[in-house]
């Protein structure tokens, strides 16, 4: 077995620095994060920026008329997208359309693994009743980024990683903590520190396998963490382990979930799961 | 179920979604079948995918076998769940909508009624 080049955190989170091409392709999301906090911008204004890239605005259209929304009315425009899901759902989308192809080309299944887990949250946000089930559900998308991280950016140490977790039932995160001293948690957590996003999307990448640990989106990171349960438990798509992880018990005495629960919440995935399918390939 | 170009859709598949046009208006409900005037009712109007039902061309014995596969599987992923009660809930009723969805495939591939093929079903968790 190779030494990991990346003998420590400071060192991993220098690598995360250096990465070159991730944090050119959502300058349209600190763009619009600008935009936003302007009180003076309007819908159109933002629906404008995002549509002068007509293949991102078409990717971001294709999400937002997936079933992960279940929209009765097309929607037709990002303007118009920017009016019925909100500024926080599209940037989360631009965000992910931006990362899909890295996201692709990282790891084998894990897009699918991230979809499901967006629909998994989804489904637990509409049983819960939350009325941010949309945000949620980008969180979960997004949930895994640190993986591409360590894919994309440092492949030397995803291939002992990889090894690890072939030689037995070992959740990945064990194995990144074994031999980096960090894991795709603490690289999720770098990037958003990088990026700037915002604590929905940035406390559930960092604490999805300890959601107990939440203190800013406590509900939005359990119901993420439930989510990746769950679409893990389905065995849909490769989230670079085969196995169920463990459950935070105060994440599920939190949202008040019951055992019973789970027959409703794989109720609502599965018809969503099945017609995700075109979504698994959104160039 | 599965997703395909209305231009491949052929008379006689089943619609697993309902279709409805831009401005919400019904077009056509979940369960219909496609005829020939529906696919050209939904080409005028512009509509580029639909959801259909899959026919399943199985045998009650790879029925059987994709099930035993799913159970195995369910196992390797749930191997490190034994001490945790919730993930085993979730293992049950994962099992409860397998063997439903088997012995609903099995009633339609031979309709006469038998002999439980697959013997006592699991039920989801209570409480």
């Amino acid at each position: 077995m190779s030494p990991p080049v990346v003998q420590d955190r400071l060192q991993a989170k220098k690598e995360v620095r250096r990465i070159k091409n991730l944090p050119t392709v959502p300058g349209i999301v600190a763009k619009i994060s600008r935009m936003v906090e302007n009180p003076e911008t309007s819908a159109a204004e933002v629906g404008r920026l995002i549509s002068q890239d007509q293949v991102l605005s078409a990717k971001v259209l294709r999400m937002a008329n997936s079933a992960f929304f279940g929209m009765s009315r097309k929607i037709s425009s990002i303007s118009q997208a920017l009016v019925i899901l909100g500024f926080d759902v599209v940037k989360g989308l631009v965000l992910t359309s931006s990362v899909f192809d890295m996201i692709q080309k990282s790891m084998a299944g894990l897009w699918e693994h991230s979809i499901g887990c967006a629909a998994a949250s989804g489904a637990v946000a509409t049983l819960l009743g939350r009325d941010d089930a949309e945000e949620i559900l980008v969180a979960g998308l997004l949930h895994d980024l640190g993986k591409v991280v360590l894919a994309l950016n440092l492949p030397e140490e995803m291939k002992i990683v990889r090894e690890k977790v072939a030689s037995g039932p070992v959740l990945f995160y064990e194995a990144e903590n074994e031999l980096l001293d960090f894991d795709h948690c603490d690289l999720g957590q770098w990037l958003a520190e990088h990026w700037n996003l915002p604590e929905s999307l940035a406390e559930p990448m960092r604490l999805h396998h300890k959601p107990e640990k939440a203190v800013l989106k406590p509900e939005c990171t359990a119901i993420v963490h439930m989510a990746d349960i769950i679409i893990r438990a389905k065995g849909f798509g490769n989230a670079g382990d085969i196995l169920v992880p463990p459950i935070s018990m105060a994440a599920w005495e939190m949202l008040g979930l019951r055992r019973t629960d789970f027959l409703p919440i794989l109720e609502i995935l599965e018809p969503k799961l099945a017609s995700l399918c075109d979504l698994t390939s959104i160039n | 179920m599965r997703r395909i170009a209305l231009a491949t859709a052929a008379p006689g598949q089943i619609l697993a979604e309902k279709l409805t046009r831009h401005d919400g208006v019904l077009l056509a409900n979940q369960g219909a079948e496609v005829t020939e005037g529906l696919l050209r009712m939904l080409a005028r109007q512009n509509v580029e995918t639909i959801m259909v039902e899959e026919s399943d061309s199985r045998t009650p014995e790879e029925v059987m076998a994709d099930y035993q596969r799913f159970r195995d599987d369910l196992d390797t992923r749930f191997v490190r769940a034994d001490s945790q009660p919730v993930l085993m809930a979730l293992k049950k009723t994962m099992i409860f909508i397998a063997e439903k969805d088997r012995d609903e495939t099995l009633a339609l591939l031979a309709p006469l009624p038998s002999a439980d093929p697959a013997g006592s079903a699991v039920s989801p968790p209570q409480g």
